[in-house]
């Protein structure tokens, strides 16, 4: 067991080591480094000069070179500056991780309190016509672009109906008298995005969780149950549901990395500064520093949740044993 | 006796029921079965006649999918827009100032017939300009010119018709989304099939070869498809072909020398000279983290079918290790690969139009159902029109394609249980 956790931690962090170092060298074939972004705002600039700034910023020496430099300044705690909003990343990323943590889990939760007993309730009653139409949003809503979606979105509830905001994240200059109207805010703008975000986890979920549900009813115990005169309740939950889990654990945990993932681009529709935007808007304005930051910490953040989502499924079930 | 004595059966009915249903006959009788599926098929094959066919749908329709016309921005569906006078008097002016020979030509055959009554000789063509478009056409059709096409070209962008208006340049909206079907779908298919190549030889490899290789393999092939897909495509999006490609120059030119540093150069021309490299990029960069799920699957249907007789067989009779994989291991995993390059075409497409969407996946000026979305959205409160028809095509087609993937499924594998 030990070994094991101690092997996946390894793993995660070389994987970590490997990105960081695939999105250093792909940075660096970018358009826009500093320098040329002088050049271009600096039409007078001589040859010299170029080189001269090249060498100051060290853009002059092979990219390991530069990636090393780069590794030992954050070893230091000093993750740089942000080119366009004049301030240290480290105090860009807090918030923003949070933003995208709340978006994330709100739509993560959402589409399990949603897919899942709807897949539940069509497995229980299989080709029925409430299966049937179930079915058929799920298909849609895998199939859905989530822009799209959110795009409609807006247009129906903040354009004809203008019952919710367009985007954003709170109300501006709002001041807030207690916690209760802050939250009450903020809901406000969290629900279109986490619906646009939803609504595809939504269809996979309930479609996994109706094929889980219906081959752990398949089961021979089950008969058994129901001969031995259980109450259903106690035969759907206590005997098929806690089969139906453990597949069910799974592509939750998957679905996390397509969660986040989605985020960037429901963030960047709805203007709501998560890690995602962040992300996208530093490598439109070449704010490289940003850039690799968020990027890193957002793909740690989705590896870890994997690895924990990997040990919780050995919780769940004692069948499987860690090697 | 009564008439429930059994007949023996016809001769017609003893040949259908004692000849064995091939497994592509099984297959089609199962797939007719799910409705959804059948009507998801005929729309793709709709779609896919749309995107082959665009050049000839623009030609019976009549209008130019690239002709810009600032005045004509955002125009609502079922509209016809006619030029104004001094834009047919300039248009024909400048056409008079590039071929003057050309025009005086016509304009003396438009008097020598009468076609047009102008107060001066020399206004004959202004005025064969602001004719009405039949009017117009039928004109110059009779006369002798080999500026024909030009001049009938001109008359029809002078009045068009948009059946669903025209977008942020003028241009036509019905015609862009055309177009953009061959985009999109293009791409969808070619990275499916391109992607299900790789997975196919990655999962072979591992599955047949197991021990390291394996280990190896599918450890990249986890770690792939653990990462969050979309920021990791917009940091690959992002980097400049030029500068890869420069690199690729003198890398090939150390390599090779100054012939190869040549070639190299021109292949990078080719790409850059269509206007398409774009396209070639996102390709290339969806393929690279769209052949996971594929290779796991062969992997496993491989792992499998190493432990069968036949293939013990042909190996004791010496078979090579490409004959066993090529010749007796593929034709077993087809039907599972046919369903997995379906699925895949509906999440490329998807993944195209996110990232042309996010302005980092096609180009304009050429367009794609993504770039549309990205375009329209500019303006989504005067004409939400526009953005609602890209997405409701790419919903439309990536849902077919999913309810056909679904239908083979259940087609080819009757035992699985609906997903």
């Amino acid at each position: 067991m030990t070994t094991y956790i101690l092997r996946r931690i390894v793993q995660t962090l070389m994987v970590i080591v490997i990105l960081s170092y695939v999105c250093f060298s792909l940075m660096t074939l970018m358009p826009g480094d500093p320098v040329e972004l002088m050049i271009s705002a600096n039409p007078k600039i001589t040859q010299e000069d170029v080189i001269r700034l090249r060498a100051f910023y060290g853009l002059d020496q092979p990219t390991y070179v530069r990636y090393f430099n780069w590794v030992g300044e954050i070893a230091k705690g000093d993750l740089g500056y942000s080119r366009t909003y004049r301030i240290p990343v480290t105090e860009m990323m807090g918030p923003s991780l949070q933003a995208t943590f709340v978006l994330s889990m709100g739509s993560l939760i959402f589409s399990i309190l949603v897919g899942i007993p709807l897949g539940i309730y069509c497995a229980l009653k299989p080709n029925s016509k409430v299966d049937y139409i179930v079915n058929i949003f799920n298909f849609g809503g895998i199939s859905i672009p989530s822009f799209f979606l959110g795009i409609v979105l807006i247009i129906i509830f903040s354009v004809v109906l203008g019952w919710l905001p367009a985007g954003g994240y709170q109300t501006t200059g709002m001041q807030y008298d207690n916690l209760f109207i802050e939250l009450l805010d903020k809901a406000k703008y969290l629900i279109l995005p986490i619906i646009s975000l939803s609504v595809q986890s939504i269809g996979r979920f309930s479609r996994f969780s109706r094929s889980a549900m219906v081959e752990a009813m398949r089961n021979d115990f089950i008969r058994t149950a129901r001969a031995k005169g259980m109450s259903e309740q106690v035969v759907i939950w206590k005997h098929g549901f806690r089969n139906a889990l453990i597949p069910l654990i799974t592509i939750v945990a998957i679905s996390f990395s397509s969660v986040f993932s989605g985020a960037l681009i429901t963030e960047s529709l709805f203007a709501y500064p998560g890690v995602g935007r962040l992300i996208y808007t530093s490598i439109i304005g070449n704010d490289f520093n940003v850039a690799m930051i968020s990027f890193i910490i957002s793909i740690a953040m989705v590896l870890i949740m994997n690895l924990v989502a990997d040990l919780l499924y050995g919780a769940a079930d004692p069948r499987i044993s860690y090697k | 006796m009564s008439e429930t004595v059994n007949t023996p059966p016809s001769a017609t009915d003893l040949k259908s029921i004692e000849t064995s249903q091939t497994f592509f006959q099984i297959v089609y009788s199962q797939f007719k079965e799910h409705t959804a599926a059948v009507i998801g098929a005929y729309l793709i094959v709709f779609f896919m006649l749309v995107a082959i066919l665009a050049p000839a749908i623009e030609w019976a329709t009549g209008t130019d999918s690239d002709s810009q016309n600032v005045f004509n921005r955002y125009k609502p569906p079922f509209t016809t827009v006619v030029a104004p006078q001094d834009v047919r008097e300039n248009a024909i002016q400048t056409f008079i100032r590039t071929n003057p020979e050309e025009a005086t030509k016509i304009q003396t055959a438009l008097l020598a017939k009468n076609l047009v009554q102008p107060v001066r000789p020399e206004d004959a063509l202004y005025d064969w300009v602001n004719l009405e478009k039949s009017k117009a056409l039928e004109t110059i059709q009779t006369i002798d010119t080999s500026k024909k096409a030009e001049l009938i070209k001109m008359i029809n962008n002078f009045q068009s018709f948009h059946l669903f208006g025209t977008d942020e340049l003028g241009r036509d909206v019905l015609m862009r989304l055309v177009y953009g079907t061959r985009v999109s779908i293009g791409v969808g298919v070619l990275v499916a099939i391109a992607s299900a190549v790789i997975g196919l030889i990655i999962g072979a490899l591992a599955g047949y070869y197991g021990g390291i290789i394996d280990t190896v393999l599918m450890r990249v092939t986890d770690s792939l498809l653990s990462l969050p897909i979309l920021p990791v495509l917009v940091v690959i999006a992002a980097i400049d072909l030029k500068k890869v490609l420069g690199g690729l120059v003198a890398v090939s030119q150390n390599l090779f020398g100054d012939a190869g540093g040549n070639l190299a150069q021109e292949f990078v021309n080719n790409i850059f000279s269509g206007g398409k490299e774009s396209i070639y990029k996102l390709v290339f960069i969806l393929c690279l983290f769209s052949w996971m799920t594929v290779a796991r699957l062969i992997r496993g249907a491989i792992l499998s079918l190493r432990e069968r007789e036949f293939i013990l067989a042909s190996k004791t009779l010496g078979a090579t290790d490409y004959t066993i994989i090529v010749r007796h291991m593929f034709p077993n995993v087809v039907a599972p690969l046919l369903v997995s390059v379906t699925l895949g075409v509906g999440d490329s497409i998807l993944f195209e139009a996110a990232l042309s969407y996010l302005g980092l996946g096609i180009q304009p000026p050429m367009p794609s159902w993504g770039n549309m979305l990205f375009n329209a959205q500019e303006l989504i409160y005067q004409a939400p029109f526009l953005a609602v028809l890209p997405g409701i095509l790419i919903f439309l087609v990536v849902v077919s394609f999913n309810f056909l993937g679904d239908g083979l499924q259940d087609a080819i594998d009757p035992k699985t249980v609906r997903r």
